[in-house]
């Protein structure tokens, strides 16, 4: 029997600012271009992918991010089970697109640790590190951006005003986090 | 402080807030708001530094960053020192400690002003001409010059200060807060553009928010009430940043901008406490408005650098804005109408006014009337040919000028002054302009040089571009505003504007003297000792281009970067060599703009910040374990486990006895992963690899060599074939991320054609190399349902398997030689595994190990490191692995250039085995390899790549590259160290288990 370990350990509360990771939750990487492969997916997870650039869609279950105009990042929208790493709509699609080479489906699960940003310094806080304007996408007029903040390449999705989630990859969280806390405190 | 010299100040000075602070070791008091000039002025105290060159005294010129004499050593033998700042950009603030520099025992006395005595002997170039001979002396002289170079004192500590960076969008950002500013960020702003407004100063407004004359007014009031009112209705626009104390330091392409925003140097020590210092504020701006004003010239007479000569300019500011009386008997000397405002405003608050010396012959313009009517005597074509006093002004000689104006007539008079304004002109500060690659004109009218040419979304306005006199700010702002931003009316057309109109202009570059120039030292740059005589030498000694005088001469070299004195420099050349001076050009304007601290460069990238890391899941067990790290990439590795005191020798040769003897584990979890998949992905390993992919059975394992379009080895690493169309595969740890790129970039640009898909899982999975001749034990603990025989489960094949209710991969693949497997968990869970495996292992005393050891051990065997023993200079045959080049495939990357002359040579460097005679001895890495002693100069045939004191082997061993290396097998080669030469004999590169009986052990 494996034990699961999150990555970060502890939520984390500033001036206008809380930190904390949100795990586990299933993340798939979706990479397909022909209208079989959307209707496929459209099929199987009940929602349709977000197909202009750097938005995001969401239903019960999942939430869809577009990366690039053909890759996708899927959520869950509820943690998962931290005693087994078989996920069932991983399965699927895998079989539906991967095997029917209709694109890729990709568990990455643990590839990205999700940390959730709440409070209205959000901004100030990842303009200390992240060149991405900022402007429209705090108003969600877009609401997805893969970026660099401190040379690592995150997304950044905006669930709703002053709320992030920012997907940075597994290695690099901590160090984020530890530059998190020595920004954030500044604030 | 000295009551007598302040007047009433200004709004921007608080006399209810006394402020201490300590120069040259002395408690002077000041007002909040006051600059350490300013409160030094009050204070009566003129001269503040010495000179680079000739350690001349010298004063407070300007009142801003342009500043080239007063610059002090702030906090000196504190870990906060800083040197060269200017006195007149400090903030006084209690606890502020400053002294003067370049200067020993004192600023008083120096005994490096011996050096003004000495020159007639140190003109320009003098180093360069004394110090070449007689070649053995020249460490001597180095030693002195070394010791007399540089103003201030570097700090010798760590700066404890915090600074950090912050990216700023905006769609207009407007640099200079004048009032040509104020306008353009008041007109962007409530046009509804995203604005941020910049000023270098503590209170914005310019100079017009100081100049309370009747003289200046715009719609019927004092210009200063109007801007005020501008400024307060600005305050209250929302979407405007107004950030002060802040200034631009570069303008590169695309409207791309670095600014430094000084955020605590105004506090007091606890204020400052855990908050930023400074900050880099790095803006891409969609538009910019250039509104940086101008500066103010001296002008170039003998002696024009005494303590107590300034800027016309200055004076005024320190008058009217700090409320500080620069002299008691005051005397203007101008070639333009500045200086008369200047005089009128000193004047109407009751300082005494000697006298104007005017080098033109009249002025009717309203100010020089005014200024005859309040009987302020005027020498007209007249011009100050010397100044008297040491440590401070005492009087000036003037001179009449002749009709030519290239020499002085009549008698010399003297006037009794302790306070010399100069006004020399203006100088539009177009640095920021032309650092973003604008284009400038010299207008011939001013002799100025301003904008022409943009090369970006970008204007200039106000007198930056060239618009002296407040209408014609006001007007010509306003309708360039109005284009620039695209709309139809600014609040700033048809406003009535009155102010005096220059009507006479004139310029001389370098006044003429009653001496001849050798006499004399008309300071050109006053920092570092640049005179027009200098000038006037390198053109006589063959100097044609400015940027080749300014070399020679040191001008515009200081900290000030000649802000003051190129203009004149330019001017001298042009005159001298009778060459135009809008042809003679300008020197590089070079960012920053004024000087930045390393901390604002460098911001948080500090400490733990200096770069990023990357940690494995496992990394925890390897901290508590006690174990030594390593970087390997971004990567913190667990390098070796030292254990009781073990040395690192000593831990590594007890982890690969381990290893080999019965069982070691490695985290692996750092090499990159790429997941394949797509109806084309053989093909595109075929392209990718040397040899063939696509017979690789489903469930198996291959090694395969990357290489560049040039045919050199690039990345390897192991891919495992999972079904019909997918793949993983492996990379190595520091060149996951270029492999990766440089794949995605052949698919998109070079074989679209492809149905491939690639997606790192580098963080998905954490990986444990277990290894050794108990490794099949110790998994079988781990997941008994896994059917570990050879035949089932041969080497280099993968199953898919389940550590309780978890999906894992096991790979059978081995780098290092043993009966291995490879374990690859989710991330998530790879600690729990690695402590599986450490726990199931127990009883056949696994032993973790470390990068290290991993080398050791794949050394024994032969196999290469990527980046250690190749270099980007070796190709596979190099290599000698001519087995894993496919003779049969169309093409792969680099197989073209493996057919060159020159990679089918047979001298070139090949990867050989190398053993010292003396078994104990091990080579030092890099080390060179010759084939003859004594020989001169020394042929080197390579150099030692890797080597180790193999405890399996109970040998040295090594790999090295040797030119023409496949065919000295056996041969006999040295290894010259220091003292002594070590003897090598070639061998196969694997030393170990050449049969390959351990992998199936």
């Amino acid at each position: 029997m494996l034990n699961y370990h999150s990555s970060i350990k502890k939520e984390k509360s500033y001036s206008g600012l809380t930190v904390k990771e949100i795990s586990p939750h299933m993340k798939l990487n979706l990479r397909g271009k022909s209208r079989e492969f959307l209707s496929t997916i459209g099929k199987n997870i009940n929602m349709i992918l977000p197909m202009e650039a750097n938005t995001s869609s969401t239903s019960d279950s999942y939430t869809a991010m577009w990366l690039s105009p053909d890759e996708w990042m899927v959520i869950t929208n509820n943690t998962v089970d931290k005693e087994n790493n078989n996920y069932p709509i991983e399965e699927l699609l895998f079989n539906k697109i991967s095997k029917t080479n209709l694109g890729a489906i990709t568990d990455v699960s643990d590839q990205f640790v999700m940390i959730n940003l709440k409070g209205e310094k959000i901004f100030d806080l990842l303009s200390a590190g992240c060149p991405f304007n900022f402007s429209e996408f705090k108003n969600k007029k877009i609401t997805v951006v893969q970026t660099l903040l401190l040379q690592m390449d995150v997304i950044i999705h905006l669930t709703e005003i002053n709320t992030v989630n920012l997907f940075v990859r597994r290695s690099f969280s901590e160090h984020l986090m530890s530059w998190i806390d020595d920004t954030a405190s500044r604030l | 402080m000295s009551k007598n010299l302040r007047v009433k100040a200004s709004r921007f000075i608080d006399e209810t807030s006394r402020v201490s602070f300590k120069f040259n070791g002395k408690t002077y008091y000041g007002f909040k708001g006051d600059t350490l000039a300013s409160a030094l002025i009050a204070n009566d105290v003129h001269l503040v530094g010495r000179s680079f060159k000739y350690h001349r005294p010298r004063g407070i010129m300007t009142a801003g960053s342009e500043e080239p004499n007063a610059i002090v050593q702030v906090n000196d033998n504190t870990a906060y020192t800083e040197p060269n700042v200017r006195a007149t950009e400090i903030e006084i603030h209690d606890g502020l400690e400053a002294s003067s520099q370049n200067c020993w025992p004192s600023v008083s006395f120096d005994i490096g002003g011996i050096n003004n005595l000495l020159s007639p002997v140190l003109p320009a170039g003098f180093y360069y001409k004394t110090f070449m001979w007689p070649a053995s002396f020249w460490e001597k002289y180095e030693y002195v010059i070394r010791h007399s170079a540089g103003l201030g004192k570097s700090p010798k500590v760590a700066d404890p200060d915090i600074y950090d960076h912050r990216y700023i969008h905006c769609d207009v950002l407007v640099i200079g807060a004048g009032i040509a500013g104020i306008m353009a960020a008041k007109t962007a702003a409530k046009n509804n553009l995203k604005t941020l407004l910049l000023d270098e100063k503590t209170e914005i407004g310019g100079t017009t928010i100081y100049q309370n004359s009747d003289n200046f007014k715009i719609d019927n009031k004092i210009s200063s009430d109007w801007l005020n009112n501008e400024i307060n209705e600005l305050k209250k626009i929302d979407n405007l940043e107004i950030k002060t104390r802040t200034s631009v330091a570069a303008y590169h392409g695309y409207n791309y901008l670095l600014a430094r925003e000084n955020l605590t140097d105004h506090l007091s020590k606890d204020k400052k406490k855990n908050k930023i210092r400074q900050r880099l504020l790095k803006i891409r701006a969609k538009k910019v408005v250039v509104a940086t004003g101008s500066l103010e010239r001296p002008l170039i007479f003998d002696n024009n650098d005494r303590p107590g000569i300034m800027l016309s300019s200055a004076v005024k500011k320190y008058t009217d804005y700090y409320g500080v009386i620069c002299g008691k008997k005051n005397v203007f000397f101008t070639n333009n109408d500045s200086a008369y405002e200047s005089a009128v405003s000193l004047f109407e608050k009751g300082i005494k006014v000697q006298a104007i010396i005017d080098i033109r012959e009249k002025s009717d313009s309203s100010i020089v009337k005014q200024t005859e009517d309040l009987g302020i005597k005027i020498y007209w074509s007249h011009a100050v040919v010397d100044t008297h006093g040491y440590k401070k002004l005492k009087q000036i000689s003037i001179m009449e000028l002749s009709k030519d104006n290239k020499s002085v007539i009549g008698t010399k008079t003297n006037i009794d002054c302790d306070c010399l304004g100069m006004a020399g002109g203006w100088t539009p500060a177009v640095h920021l302009f032309t650092q973003s690659g604008g284009k400038l004109k010299f207008r011939d009218e001013d002799q100025v040089f301003i904008p022409n040419e943009y090369p970006s979304k970008q204007i200039s306005i106000g007198s930056c571009n060239g618009d002296f006199e407040l209408d014609k700010i006001i007007k010509n702002s306003s309708d360039s505003l109005k284009k620039f931003l695209e709309i139809d009316k600014t609040d700033y057309e048809n406003l009535s504007v009155i102010n005096s109109k220059e009507v006479n202009k004139k310029n001389i570059w370098l006044l003429p003297s009653d001496k001849i120039i050798g006499k004399t030292k008309p300071f050109v740059d006053y920092q570092n000792d640049a005179t027009a005589k200098d000038i006037k030498l390198a053109l006589r000694e063959g100097f044609r281009s400015i940027e080749h005088v300014k070399r020679y001469t040191t001008t515009g070299m200081g900290t000030d970067q000649g802000k003051l004195g190129n203009m004149h420099a330019l001017g001298i050349i042009a005159d001298t060599t009778g060459v135009k001076m809008g042809e003679v050009g300008t020197t590089t304007f070079r960012p920053p703009y004024t000087p930045l601290t390393f901390g604002t460069i460098v911001g948080r990238n500090v400490g733990e910040y200096f770069d990023i890391f990357r940690r494995t899941p496992m990394n925890d067990w390897h901290v508590n374990s006690k174990a030594e790290f390593e970087n390997v990439g971004q990567w913190k590795r667990a390098w070796y486990y030292p254990q009781n005191n073990e040395t690192m020798h000593e831990a590594v040769q007890r982890e690969s006895v381990a290893a080999r003897v019965s069982a070691g584990i490695l985290d692996a979890s750092t090499l990159g992963k790429i997941d394949i998949q797509g109806s084309d992905a053989s093909e595109f390993l075929n392209r990718v690899y040397t040899n063939a992919w696509s017979k690789l059975g489903v469930g198996k394992c291959r090694y395969g060599l990357m290489l560049n379009e040039d045919g050199m080895v690039y990345d390897d690493g192991v891919t495992t074939r999972l079904s019909e169309n997918h793949y993983i595969m492996t990379t190595t740890t520091g060149g996951a991320a270029n492999v990766m790129g440089k794949l995605e970039d052949y698919l998109q640009t070079e074989w679209p054609e492809l149905d491939v898909y690639l997606t790192s899982v580098t963080d998905h999975y954490a990986t444990a190399s277990i290894c050794g001749p108990n490794s099949k034990k110790i998994l079988n603990k781990i997941i008994p349902n896994l059917d570990l025989s050879d035949e089932k489960f041969p080497h280099m094949s993968f199953k898919e398997a389940q550590i309780g209710k978890i999906k894992c991969r096991v790979m059978r693949i081995s780098f290092t030689g043993e009966h291995s497997y490879e374990i690859n968990v989710q991330a998530s869970y790879g600690k729990s595994l690695w402590k599986q495996c450490i726990d199931a292992g127990k009883e056949f005393n696994i032993t973790p190990y470390g990068t290290e050891t991993m080398h050791l051990l794949r050394a024994e065997k032969g196999f290469i490191i990527v980046g250690q023993d190749t270099d980007g200079t070796m190709t596979p045959i190099d290599l000698q692995m001519d087995w894993i080049v496919s003779k049969k495939k169309y093409d792969f990357i680099g197989k073209r250039s493996l057919y060159r002359s020159d990679t089918i040579r047979e001298d070139r460097k090949q990867l050989v085995g190398l053993v010292t005679d003396n078994p104990k001895e091990v080579l030092e890495e890099g080390a060179p390899i010759i084939s003859k002693l004594n020989q001169n100069p020394v042929q080197m045939l390579g150099h030692v790549t890797s080597s180790y004191f193999s405890p399996n082997l109970n040998k040295s061993i090594a790999l090295a590259v040797v030119r023409g290396g496949k065919n000295m097998m056996g041969k006999e080669l040295f290894i010259p160290m220091e003292g002594r030469n070590i003897n090598v004999t070639v061998t196969d590169p694997v030393f170990l288990d050449k049969e390959n009986k351990r992998l199936n052990a």
